[in-house]
C-alpha cells in the first residue's frame, strides 16, 4: 500500500495531466455537441448507457476493452526493450487468419487437439512477423518503425486477398460477402455472456495480462528489458545480452498481437474478415504510449477507452449524435499526453533557471 | 592593429546553470578588436557553453553580453550573426550533398527576379570571397567528397559570407591532421592581420595556444581562472591553471607488493569513431595489487583505449589479454566474464540507466544470481532491498532512498552508484576511467579510498583520469599518452605535475627528458 502510495507521489504532474487532458477532451467533446445542436448531458449519459445500459452492452465493453488491452501490452512489451513495434495490426490480421485456416482445416478434430493448435499457429505466425523487423534492426540497423508500418500493408493486403471473393480462402456460404469460412462450432470460445461479444477470451486474455505484468514487474528478464530500453549503450556495457533481449520482446510483442487476432475470430466475429479489427493495435498502441507503458495504467485507460468508443455507437443510435466525437476525444486526449512532457520540461526549466538565478544573486548579495 | 585596446565582446558577470551543473560560474570577460583570443581548459570546464551564449544558442541564467557595444537581448543565432558573429562547431553543419558554393550561400541564395536561385552568381560570389580572404575552395566540388580540412574552410567562408568579423572555432584542429593545422593557422593569422577581424578558438592543445594567441583565458569547472597575455605564460604554466587544483587531501596509505601482471597489452591499434586510429600501438602491463595511472589531455586515445579493454569498441591489431586469456574479439559480456569491471567515463551515457532506481541499476549484473533470483527468473525482491540497503549505506548515498531515480541525483551520488555496482562485482581487475569527474570533494575522497581499499585487497587497476591530482594520487605507476602513444612511464614520486604535463602535451620545443619512451 505504502509503494502506491509512494508511486502516486512520484507520478504526481503525470496523473494531474492526464486528469486535465481526459476533462478538457470531454469538455470539448461536450461543446462540439452544444454547437452542433445536441445537449453534452444528454449525450454523455446515452454514451454511458450504450456502454452499461444493459448487459448485453456491457459483455461487449468488456470485449472491447480486452482487445484494447492485448495490443496495449503488446505495445509495451517491445517498448520496454527500446523497440518500437508499429507493425501490431499486421502481426493481429497474420495471427487471425493463421488461427482460423487451422481451425477450418482440422474440422472434425477433437476441439482439445485444434483449439491448442489454432493458439500455436497464431503465436508462431504472429511472432514470425514481429522477428523480422527486429532482426533488421538490432543486426542491420534497419528502424523499425519503417519496417513495421511497411510489414503492416503487406500483411493487410495479403489477408485482404485471400478472403475477398475470387480469393483462394474466400468462403463459398450463400449471403456471406467477402470473409473466409467460418469456424467450425465446436472450436469457438463460449459465450459468457448470450448475445453479446463476450467469450471465454476474457480469461485467456486475463492470462497474457498477467504474465506481461509479470514478465516486466516480477522477472530478471523484465528487469534486464527495461534497463535495455532505458539505455541501450548501458545495457551493452553492463554485460547484457541486448541483441537477444531486443529481438525476444519484439517476438513476445508480436505473439501476443497474433493472439489478439486470434481471440477477435475465435471470440465473436468466427470468421476472418477484412474487418476484423479497426485499426484496433493503434488505439491500443497510443493508449500505452500516454499511459508510459504503465500495464496496471494501461488496463484502467483501456476500459475508458472501450466506454467511450461502445458508447458513443450506441449514442448516435439513440440520441443522433455522431458517434465519431469518441474519435475526436481520443485524439485531444493523445494531444495533450503527447505535448504533456514538452509542457512539463518548459515549466520546470523555467524554474530551474529562475532558481539559478535568484541564488546567484542572493550570493552576490 | 592600433585598434587593439578597443573591446568587441563584453561578457558580464555570465551564469549558465543546466539541471545539476552550473556550467558558467559569474564569467566576465572582455575580448579586443583584432585579436586571437584562445580560450582553454578540460572537458566540461564550460567554454563551449560559454561561446555558445555568444553564438546565441544559449540564454545565460544571469549576466549580460554585449557585442560592439550593443546588448545581445534575445540571444538566437540570428541575431548574433546579424552582430557578425560567426562560429564554426566542432562537428560540421554542412549538407554533404550540396556543392561548396550551395552551401556557402545556404538561407542567403542570390536569386534572380527574387525568385529564382541563381547558381551561377552563388559560384561567382563564393569564388571571389574565397580569393579575397585567401581561403582557396572550388564552389562546384561536393561537399560530402572534399576532405576535412576544406570542409571546414567552407564552414569558415560560410560564416563570412555572411559578414561575420568575431569568428569562434570550437575545437578547430581535433579533426585534422598536422598539416591541414598550419595551413589553418595561416589563415588565421591572414584574416586577423589584413581583415582586422577578432578570433575566438577553444582548444586544449596548449603549444597551438602558443603558436597562434595573443591573449589566452583558462577555465576550470564553470569558473574563468586567468586571463593571459600569451607572451607572458608558457605550456607549463597552462597546464598548472587547467588542471592543477590545490592538493586537496593527505594521501592514503598503501600496503603490498605487486603481484603477477592480470592485464597485458601488447601493440594495440584501436580506432575512432571515425575510423581513424587513436590507439597507436600502445603496450602495458597492471600487476595484482597496483594502480597503474593514465595521464593524457582529453582526446588522445585513452578513452578508445579502455573501451577497446573492455570489449566496448574492436581491437584492430595487437594483443591483449586478462589473467593470461586472450580477450581480443571479446564483448563486453564475454570480458567481464574473465573477472573485470568497469567504470565507464561517462555515468550518464553509459554507466547506468537514468529513469531506473538506485536498486535497479545496483543489481544489474546479478540479477540471474542465485542469491538474488529463484532460477535466473523470479526476483527475489526482498533479498535486493537488503543488498541495495547495504550498499546504499556502505557507499555513502546520501540524500533519498534506495526507490529513488538514478537521474535524479547529484553527479557525486550518480557516480556512487556505478561504483558501487562495479565493485561489489568482486573482481580482480578493475578498469577505472575519470571515476570523480563532476563529482563534489566529499564524493572524491570517498572513491578515492574505494579504489585504494580495492587495490590493497589484490586487484589490479588501470586508472584514467584528466585530473592529474588524481593520478598522481592513486597510482603506483604513471604512463602518459600522447596522440595515441605511450610518451613516458615513471614511478610514483619520480616525476612532478609540472614536468608530467610535457609528455601529456607531446610538448616538442623542450625535448630535453630523457625518459621519454618511444
Amino acid at each position: 500500500m505504502n509503494k502506491i502510495i509512494a508511486s502516486l507521489k512520484n507520478n504526481r504532474t503525470y496523473l494531474i495531466s492526464l486528469a486535465l487532458s481526459i476533462f478538457v477532451a470531454l469538455f470539448i467533446g461536450g461543446m462540439l455537441m452544444l454547437v452542433t445542436g445536441f445537449n453534452p448531458f444528454e449525450g454523455y449519459a446515452a454514451m454511458i448507457k450504450g456502454a452499461f445500459g444493459s448487459i448485453r452492452v456491457f459483455g461487449n465493453t468488456i470485449t472491447k476493452m480486452l482487445t484494447l488491452c492485448l495490443t496495449g501490452l503488446a505495445m509495451t512489451v517491445s517498448a520496454k526493450a527500446g523497440l518500437f513495434n508499429v507493425g501490431g495490426e499486421g502481426q493481429l490480421f497474420l495471427g487471425g487468419l493463421a488461427a482460423t485456416v487451422t481451425g477450418i482445416y482440422l474440422q472434425g478434430v477433437s476441439p482439445l487437439i485444434a483449439v491448442p493448435l489454432a493458439f500455436i499457429s497464431a503465436a508462431v505466425v504472429g511472432g514470425f512477423y514481429a522477428w523480422i523487423p527486429a532482426v533488421l534492426k538490432v543486426k542491420l540497423k534497419v528502424s523499425e518503425v519503417i519496417t513495421t508500418i511497411m510489414l503492416n500493408s503487406v500483411a493487410i493486403y495479403v489477408c485482404t486477398y485471400l478472403i475477398n471473393s475470387g480469393g483462394p480462402l474466400a468462403t463459398q456460404d450463400y449471403g456471406v460477402l467477402g470473409g473466409s469460412d467460418a469456424v467450425p462450432v465446436a472450436f469457438r470460445f463460449s459465450q459468457i455472456i448470450p448475445t453479446s461479444n463476450l467469450s471465454t477470451a476474457l480469461f485467456y486474455s486475463g492470462f497474457i495480462a498477467f504474465f506481461c505484468w509479470y514478465l516486466m514487474q516480477k522477472t530478471s528478464i523484465g528487469l534486464e528489458m527495461k534497463v535495455t530500453g532505458e539505455n541501450e549503450r548501458f545495457s551493452f556495457f553492463a554485460g547484457l545480452p541486448k541483441d537477444k533481449i531486443m529481438i525476444w520482446s519484439m517476438v513476445a510483442s508480436g505473439v501476443i498481437c497474433g493472439l489478439a487476432g486470434m481471440f477477435l475470430v475465435y471470440g465473436y466475429q468466427f470468421r476472418f474478415q477484412g474487418s476484423i479489427s479497426n485499426e484496433f493495435y493503434y488505439d491500443g498502441m497510443l493508449l500505452a504510449m500516454i499511459m508510459n507503458y504503465n500495464p496496471i495504467g494501461i488496463i484502467l485507460m483501456s476500459s475508458f477507452f472501450a466506454i467511450i468508443d461502445i458508447g458513443a455507437s450506441a449514442m448516435e443510435f439513440s440520441t443522433g449524435i455522431s458517434g465519431e466525437i469518441s474519435d475526436i476525444i481520443f485524439a485531444i486526449i493523445i494531444f495533450l499526453m503527447a505535448a504533456q512532457k514538452g509542457i512539463t520540461k518548459y515549466i520546470t526549466d523555467r524554474s530551474t533557471q529562475k532558481k539559478a538565478r535568484e541564488k546567484i544573486r542572493r550570493e552576490g548579495q | 592593429m592600433q585598434n587593439k585596446q578597443n573591446t568587441i565582446v563584453n561578457f558580464d558577470n555570465i551564469s549558465m546553470q543546466f539541471p545539476g551543473v552550473l556550467a558558467n560560474d559569474n564569467i566576465s570577460l572582455e575580448i579586443k578588436e583584432g585579436e586571437v583570443f584562445a580560450l582553454v581548459g578540460e572537458n566540461g570546464a564550460g567554454k563551449s557553453t560559454l561561446m555558445n551564449i555568444l553564438y546565441g544558442l544559449h540564454t545565460p541564467t544571469d549576466g549580460q553580453v554585449h557585442v560592439k557595444g550593443e546588448r545581445i537581448e534575445k540571444f538566437k543565432p540570428m541575431e548574433a550573426i546579424e552582430k557578425g558573429v560567426g562560429m564554426v562547431h566542432q562537428h560540421f553543419m554542412l549538407v554533404p550533398s550540396f556543392s561548396v558554393a550551395q552551401n556557402i550561400v545556404l538561407s542567403r541564395e542570390p536569386r534572380k527576379s527574387k525568385v529564382l536561385y541563381d547558381l551561377k552568381e552563388a559560384n561567382r560570389k563564393v569564388k571571389e570571397l574565397s580569393e579575397d580572404y585567401g581561403l582557396m575552395v572550388n564552389p562546384k566540388d561536393i561537399v560530402g567528397e572534399i576532405s576535412v580540412g576544406l570542409q571546414q574552410r567552407v564552414e569558415i567562408l560560410k560564416t563570412l559570407y555572411r559578414g561575420a568579423d568575431i569568428l569562434i572555432l570550437d575545437e578547430p584542429t581535433a579533426v585534422l591532421t598536422p598539416q591541414e593545422t598550419e595551413e589553418l593557422f595561416g589563415v588565421i593569422r591572414r584574416i586577423v592581420k589584413e581583415k582586422n577581424m577578432t578570433v575566438i578558438i577553444i582548444t586544449h592543445k596548449l603549444y597551438e595556444v602558443m603558436e597562434i594567441s595573443d591573449r589566452v583565458g583558462v577555465m576550470r569547472q564553470g569558473k574563468l581562472v586567468g586571463v593571459e597575455e600569451t607572451k607572458n605564460v608558457n605550456e607549463r604554466t597552462l597546464a598548472s591553471m587547467m588542471v592543477g587544483r590545490e592538493v586537496l587531501f593527505d594521501s592514503i596509505e598503501k600496503t603490498g607488493e605487486p603481484g603477477e601482471v592480470l592485464v597485458e597489452a601488447e601493440d594495440l591499434f584501436v580506432a575512432d569513431n571515425r575510423g581513424i586510429m587513436a590507439v597507436n600501438g600502445i603496450n602495458l602491463k597492471v600487476r595484482k595489487g597496483e594502480v597503474l595511472g593514465i595521464a593524457a589531455i582529453e582526446g588522445n586515445g585513452q578513452s578508445e583505449l579502455i573501451e577497446a579493454i573492455t570489449g566496448m569498441r574492436p581491437i584492430e591489431k595487437g594483443q591483449f589479454s586478462i589473467s593470461g586469456q586472450n580477450a581480443v574479439g571479446m564483448s563486453p559480456r564475454e570480458v567481464r566474464k574473465l573477472g573485470l569491471a568497469h567504470i565507464p567515463e561517462d555515468r550518464i551515457a553509459t554507466g547506468a540507466a537514468m529513469p531506473s532506481t538506485i536498486t535497479d541499476n545496483i543489481i544489474i549484473g546479478k540479477e540471474r544470481s542465485e542469491e538474488y533470483s529463484v532460477k535466473g527468473i523470479h526476483l527475489k525482491k526482498s533479498s535486493i532491498a537488503r543488498y541495495a540497503k547495504d550498499l546504499f549505506e556502505k557507499f555513502d548515498l546520501r540524500g533519498a532512498g534506495v526507490d529513488t531515480e538514478v537521474g535524479s541525483l547529484s553527479g557525486g551520488n550518480m557516480q556512487k552508484v556505478v561504483v558501487a555496482r562495479e565493485f561489489s562485482l568482486d573482481t580482480p581487475v578493475l578498469i577505472i576511467a575519470q571515476p570523480t569527474r563532476g563529482v563534489d570533494v566529499g564524493a572524491i575522497e570517498f572513491i578515492h579510498k574505494q579504489i585504494i581499499e580495492k587495490r590493497n585487497s589484490g586487484c589490479a587497476i588501470l586508472l584514467v583520469s584528466a585530473d592529474l591530482d588524481e593520478v598522481f594520487r592513486l597510482s603506483d605507476r604513471i604512463i602518459t599518452l600522447y596522440e595515441g602513444k605511450v610518451t613516458g612511464e615513471f614511478e610514483a614520486g619520480q616525476i612532478d605535475k609540472m614536468e608530467i604535463s610535457y609528455y601529456m602535451t607531446g610538448d616538442r620545443s623542450a625535448d630535453t627528458g630523457g625518459e621519454a619512451f618511444e
